[in-house]
């Protein structure tokens, strides 16, 4: 049987650097995901995790529920991500600048699949709606739950998850249709 | 965790979107290497329960009265303190920089840090001390330029964020947070 979140808390508290493997071993693919599909791409999703990986090793005593370690962590990774994103779009290295014909609907390479059409579509989308849908529907949070990890109000936040889906509707539709 | 009922997904398109999103993302386990390399180059004193601290319980306390004053002196200082300050205490990283001097009204408190990315939020790294018998608390900060994240502790239980520089964006520990420009 596998240690407790809040087992291996305490012992990386108590100087155990293996205790901490075992955690970042534990939930680096479980929300790999999230942030692959926030920044876009493997190499900036893998500097996301672990940026959060360290900073929640500095912060570890902040940590008031030991046993919802997975929770504060996804916390730290969803305020890393809005980091990297915001600096991405600052190099101008983010999937919003892909050309407009792709997105729009216009001639694609013919590689290309049903994950990547997600992919774009999803970086077509402004951040605050792509965060909201991937918090609601993929990470299946409650409202109050967003709420309080990313400061914004509820009804905002319903507003962004069903602007995200009427969005990613419209991009998607000829290509499920195809 | 399902969705709540009132937005329920009833459409294929977005049912299908869901469905490869959720599929897992293989990360590169290199990535759990990487950040124990930069745990142990960084900080081999970490983390901060070595020091005796439950940082959770520092978040539980209420406001107290405190007012803040941050002076930033170039040089040896043409802008004085409104009060003498004391020596600064030991920095990890900081014979050179910036003289950053932070002031804390806060009489009631019996000890005082400040914990900022200058010195990995290490508790015991940076106390005020106290400048006279009217509660304020003082420290002297050597400082690169750069910009720094950072939060006074009191009496080792409770955060007060500097009103005097700007909050941080945003809070990855869900405290009140500073960011002082250094330039």
């Amino acid at each position: 049987m596998s240690d407790s979140d809040a087992a291996l808390v305490a012992r990386t508290l108590g100087g155990d650097l293996g205790a901490y493997a075992t955690l970042m071993a534990r939930y680096r693919d479980k929300f790999g995901g999230y942030a692959f599909h926030m920044l876009g791409n493997r190499e900036d999703a893998q500097e996301a995790m672990q940026d959060s990986f360290v900073r929640a090793y500095r912060g570890l005593g902040a940590c008031r529920q030991p046993d919802r370690f997975g929770a504060w962590l996804f916390r730290i990774l969803v305020n890393r991500c809005r980091t990297v994103r915001r600096r991405l779009q600052r190099d101008r290295r983010f999937d919003a600048d892909l050309p407009d014909d792709i997105a729009a609907g216009g001639p694609r390479p013919d590689s290309f699949e049903w994950r990547d059409e997600i992919g774009l579509a999803l970086g077509r989308l402004r951040p605050h709606y792509r965060e909201a849908f991937l918090l609601r529907y993929v990470e299946g949070l409650e409202y109050s739950e967003m709420s309080e990890m990313t400061g914004a109000k509820e009804p905002a936040l319903r507003m962004r998850v069903k602007r995200a889906s009427d969005q990613l509707r419209e991009l998607l539709r000829d290509v499920h249709a195809g | 965790m399902p969705a709540e009922r009132d937005d329920r997904i009833d459409d294929e398109v977005l049912h299908r979107v869901v469905a490869e999103l959720r599929r897992p993302v293989r990360l590169d386990p290199a990535v759990d290497q990487r950040a124990l390399d930069e745990i142990r180059s960084e900080a081999p004193g970490w983390p901060a329960s070595r020091h005796g601290h439950r940082w959770g319980a520092w978040l539980a306390g209420g406001a107290i009265a405190a007012g803040l004053l941050l002076a930033v002196l170039p040089g040896s200082g043409s802008r004085q303190p409104a009060i003498a300050v004391a020596p600064a205490a030991p920095m990890p990283a900081a014979s050179i920089g910036r003289a950053i001097h932070l002031r804390l009204e806060a009489p009631a408190s019996s000890r005082v840090a400040v914990v900022g990315d200058f010195n990995n939020w290490d508790p015991a790294a940076t106390p005020l001390r106290p400048a006279g018998d009217d509660g304020t608390w003082v420290v002297e900060l050597r400082l690169k330029p750069g910009r720094y994240h950072y939060t006074f502790l009191i009496d080792g239980r409770r955060w007060e964020r500097d009103p005097s520089e700007p909050p941080a964006a945003e809070s990855d520990f869900g405290a009140p947070v500073s960011v002082l420009t250094v330039s």
